[in-house]
């Protein structure tokens, strides 16, 4: 257990010590921000609310997007592609820890310090905007509230790892993790509420585990599905997750083992 | 002769961050940041001429290829001159850089996934050949170096060997007049070394061309190069021919020795210092002006059964020139 | 003039056909990629078209004036992506050796930079860009020559623009040799710019004009064509790339004096 905290000591030391890269980061996700809320605002116009939400739940909308985005979507799916390709990986395989652990702890370096500045980041914009957030007051809300982002980020983490692992087998595996990335922004509701796109498609997405990931669990901040039907989502979520994990270790395993460790 | 490359007192000075350990060092860099200066290249001074082919040795981190990059226009230096072919290196005129060429050992400017001749061609239209020029320069490379099934086949399934041919033609095409080498046969195998060696000597002597050379591995010095320059700690400290060096630094030659039959070491030290002893051989230290009067000394009263008498290995030479430093 | 014009013109074409080769070798990563840059395209309009299906205009612009502002963006976006990829990867080339070699040969090392890594999956996902653009300017109200001109005029004063920018990164990258997000934070910035920055806040909306002139690059071209924009702002528009291009070079060749080439 040790050997993960340092791993994620030492992760949590190089973020900060990469500080450009990471004011970089943190500045370009707030320009995403602020474009969403523009957009959504110009949206609603004089209206009181656009396709259900009000003024006050639009804003927290896009901002819970910016502290999701920085706790659910920072991945180290290239990182991981990259360590499979140029062979570092074999290093880490004979080491007596589980790969998996030691990912898991980089992830929640990386994880934690973005999640730190997304805070800092959407005070600073509720305060510029002083507009009205909307803040539950059931503590019910707030637990399973945490309990779906902790689950979804999870449900990242190993999604990631599923499609990262492709690299055993080809080199050519950034080509489809980068479709798959841009296609979950959208599925997941990271672009926009699923909301707004037609019946159909939605039920359509509502089958993957995609929308679990950010649409569903802002909902539940906002209030808009009932905690008997949080719960139930949160089951079907946390299903994905364990179907997905399992997915991911037994590829995991199929792929070390056809793996010819290369360079050198 | 006219001189292809004069420096005088050049001078490199590097800046590198430094970072305190711990989480709490982390943080504090993100506010604040401290450097570390270091001088790389202090006051480097000597005169090359056309033509010549020469050896620049130091260890790792003694200036050697910080000079190259200096002398290729690569690096602008803290203070001091230099010129190369008539030029100033670092104002970078494409007259100059058209007339040298750049070799790292451990880099490459092939590009990896197609083949060679691809990157061939993009140095053609870099360098300003016309066809006929490539055509004749590519042909009279490929014959030197032996190139020609492995220019069509993507780099990355070539051997290293083949690669630094391939990197070697890539390099030369436009017939440099001065070039610079840096760790040519790093990574080599000893087949290919000697082939390295032979194309950089058939070069120099088909072409003119002055060449200057980085290399820890000892043979390529001792075969290509006349004359020496020893860098260690940016400073120069030895610059003159290979064999004075040994000469003035090695006022002794190594006797070795095989015995027929265990022999007592006591009378062995009136000889010559040992080096190494064991129950059937003898490695001696001996001044050259005894080595004759050794030998004999060794011969009549010792039962041999093999004698060999050698320089001082250049390395140990070098070695103790660093120490010494 | 002319034969320095050709020597370049040929190294380009010679990059780019070996950009290609390369990229022809990778046939799953391509597809990947291609397939990645489509979604992002298409769910993008997808998404304009389902919020066009509840509101009627969004900040005074109707569903086919804001499909012309997006389209706008791509063109510029996709034409400065053909031209200037090279500097996404800046740092590793300098990082790597290869910014070395650049600056030995007789051929600007900036041109290298930026112009070596043409992605001919750029030139392929711009097709179906143009027309689409065609599709939404055959819906628009005919207009005078002039304001095609004045349209065609603004999209090269963008690019050029988006050059400096790139410019100036290539010299971040070689100067500190660890920026490279700065031009992350750029495409995330410009992220903003997929929408008439008539939506954002006021404070916003000069920050895209003064400060990041991302206004400048994507919504004037179109706001210029529909003759909402007053000849001020079209003469400031042509002012800040005259500005910003002979300050961007000057930089990278202060860059470039101060380089120290990462050691071997």
């Amino acid at each position: 257990m040790k050997k993960y905290l340092i791993a994620y000591s030492i992760a949590l030391q190089e973020t900060l010590q990469r500080r450009s890269t990471l004011i970089m980061d943190r500045l370009g996700g707030f320009a995403v921000v602020i474009s969403l809320y523009s957009f959504w605002i110009a949206l609603i116009g004089d209206k009181s609310s656009f396709l259900g939400y009000s003024r006050s739940e639009m804003l927290t909308y896009v901002l819970l997007l910016n502290i999701l985005r920085s706790f659910v979507f920072a991945g180290r799916g290239w990182q991981l592609v990259g360590e499979i390709s140029s062979g570092r990986i074999s290093s880490y395989l004979v080491r007596p820890i589980s790969y998996h652990g030691y990912a898991l702890s980089l992830d929640l370096a990386q994880k934690s310090v973005h999640l730190v500045s997304a805070i800092l980041e959407v005070s600073l914009l509720a305060a510029l905007v002083r507009g009205q957030l909307f803040i539950p007051a059931d503590p019910a809300t707030w637990l399973l509230f945490t309990a779906s982002v902790v689950v979804s980020s999870l449900l990242f983490f190993f999604l990631e790892f599923l499609v990262s692992s492709l690299a055993f087998w080809t080199s050519e595996s950034g080509g489809p993790l980068f479709c798959f990335e841009l296609f979950l922004q959208f599925a997941a509701g990271a672009f926009f509420p699923l909301d707004v796109l037609p019946e159909g498609l939605r039920r359509a997405l509502e089958i993957t585990p995609f929308p679990y990931m950010v649409y569903f669990p802002i909902r539940l901040f906002l209030q808009k599905i009932t905690p008997a039907q949080a719960l139930h989502l949160l089951t079907l979520e946390t299903a994905w997750l364990f179907a997905v994990a399992a997915a991911a270790l037994f590829v995991w395993r199929r792929g070390v083992r056809s793996y010819a460790a290369e360079g050198g | 002769m006219a001189a292809a490359i004069e420096t005088r007192e050049l001078v490199k000075d590097y800046r590198s961050p430094l970072k305190e350990p711990g989480l709490w060092g982390g943080v504090k860099s993100l506010f604040h940041r401290e450097y570390k200066d270091t001088r790389a290249v202090d006051g480097v001074s000597f005169r090359i001429d056309e033509g010549e082919l020469v050896g620049f040795l130091g260890p790792n981190g003694a200036g050697k290829t910080t000079t190259l990059k200096m002398l290729s226009g690569l690096l602008t230096p803290t203070s001091g001159r230099a010129t190369a072919l008539g030029f100033t290196p670092w104002n970078r005129e494409p007259s100059f850089q058209r007339s040298i060429s750049l070799v790292m050992g451990q880099r490459s400017q092939l590009w990896w996934e197609i083949p060679a001749y691809e990157t061939l061609r993009l140095n053609q239209a870099i360098y300003g050949l016309s066809e006929a020029e490539f055509r004749s320069h590519l042909d009279e490379l490929v014959d030197l170096l032996e190139l020609r099934e492995h220019l069509f086949v993507p780099v990355k399934k070539l051997s290293l060997g083949q690669r630094m041919r391939a990197e070697l033609a890539a390099a030369l095409l436009h017939r440099p007049r001065l070039l610079l080498l840096d760790e040519p046969t790093i990574g080599l195998d000893v087949v290919m070394q000697k082939k390295v060696r032979e194309f950089i000597k058939a070069y120099n002597a088909r072409y003119g061309a002055t060449i200057m050379l980085t290399s820890h591995n000892m043979t390529d010095v001792v075969e290509l190069c006349r004359r020496v320059i020893v860098i260690d700690k940016g400073r120069i400290l030895y610059d003159g021919s290979l064999d004075r060096l040994v000469e003035s630094h090695a006022d002794y030659k190594i006797l070795r020795a095989r015995f027929s039959k265990a022999v007592d070491a006591t009378g062995l030290e009136t000889i010559g210092k040992i080096v190494k002893i064991g129950a059937f051989d003898v490695t001696l230290e001996i001044p050259r002006a005894r080595m004759a009067a050794g030998a004999t000394a060794l011969l009549s009263s010792y039962p041999v059964a093999d004698l060999n008498v050698e320089d001082v290995a250049i390395d140990d030479i070098i070695r103790r020139l660093f120490t010494r430093s | 003039m002319r034969p320095l014009i050709v020597k370049y013109g040929r190294i380009w074409m010679r990059t780019a056909s070996m950009a290609m080769q390369a990229q022809l070798s990778y046939r799953l990563g391509s597809f990947g990629f291609l397939l990645g840059k489509m979604i992002r395209l298409f769910f993008f309009f997808a998404f304009m078209a389902a919020v066009f299906q509840h509101v009627e205009q969004v900040a005074g612009y109707s569903l086919v004036e804001t499909a012309l502002f997006f389209m706008t963006f791509n063109l510029v976006d996709m034409s400065a992506q053909i031209l200037f990829r090279g500097v996404y990867g800046a740092r590793r080339t300098v990082s790597e050796g290869d910014f070395d070699f650049y600056l030995v040969q007789p051929c600007s090392p900036l041109f290298r930079i930026t112009c070596s890594t043409v992605d001919f999956l750029d030139m392929v996902t711009i097709l179906p860009v143009i027309v689409m653009t065609g599709m939404v300017f055959a819906r628009l109200p005919a207009m005078g020559w002039e304001r095609h001109a004045l349209y065609w005029l603004l999209i090269f004063n963008a690019v050029a623009l988006i050059y400096a920018i790139h410019v100036l990164v290539a010299g971040l990258a070689v100067r500190t040799q660890e920026l490279e997000s700065a031009i992350w934070i750029y495409r995330d910035v410009m992220f903003m710019g997929k929408f008439p920055v008539d939506v954002y806040a006021p404070s916003v909306r000069h920050a895209l004009t003064f400060v990041i002139p991302i206004a400048v690059m994507t919504t004037f071209p179109a706001k210029a064509f529909l003759g909402r924009l007053s000849t001020m702002w079209i003469a400031y528009a042509f002012a800040v790339t005259a500005a910003a291009l002979p300050l961007s070079c000057l930089y990278w060749n202060r860059s470039v004096a101060r380089y120290t080439s990462s050691s071997s």
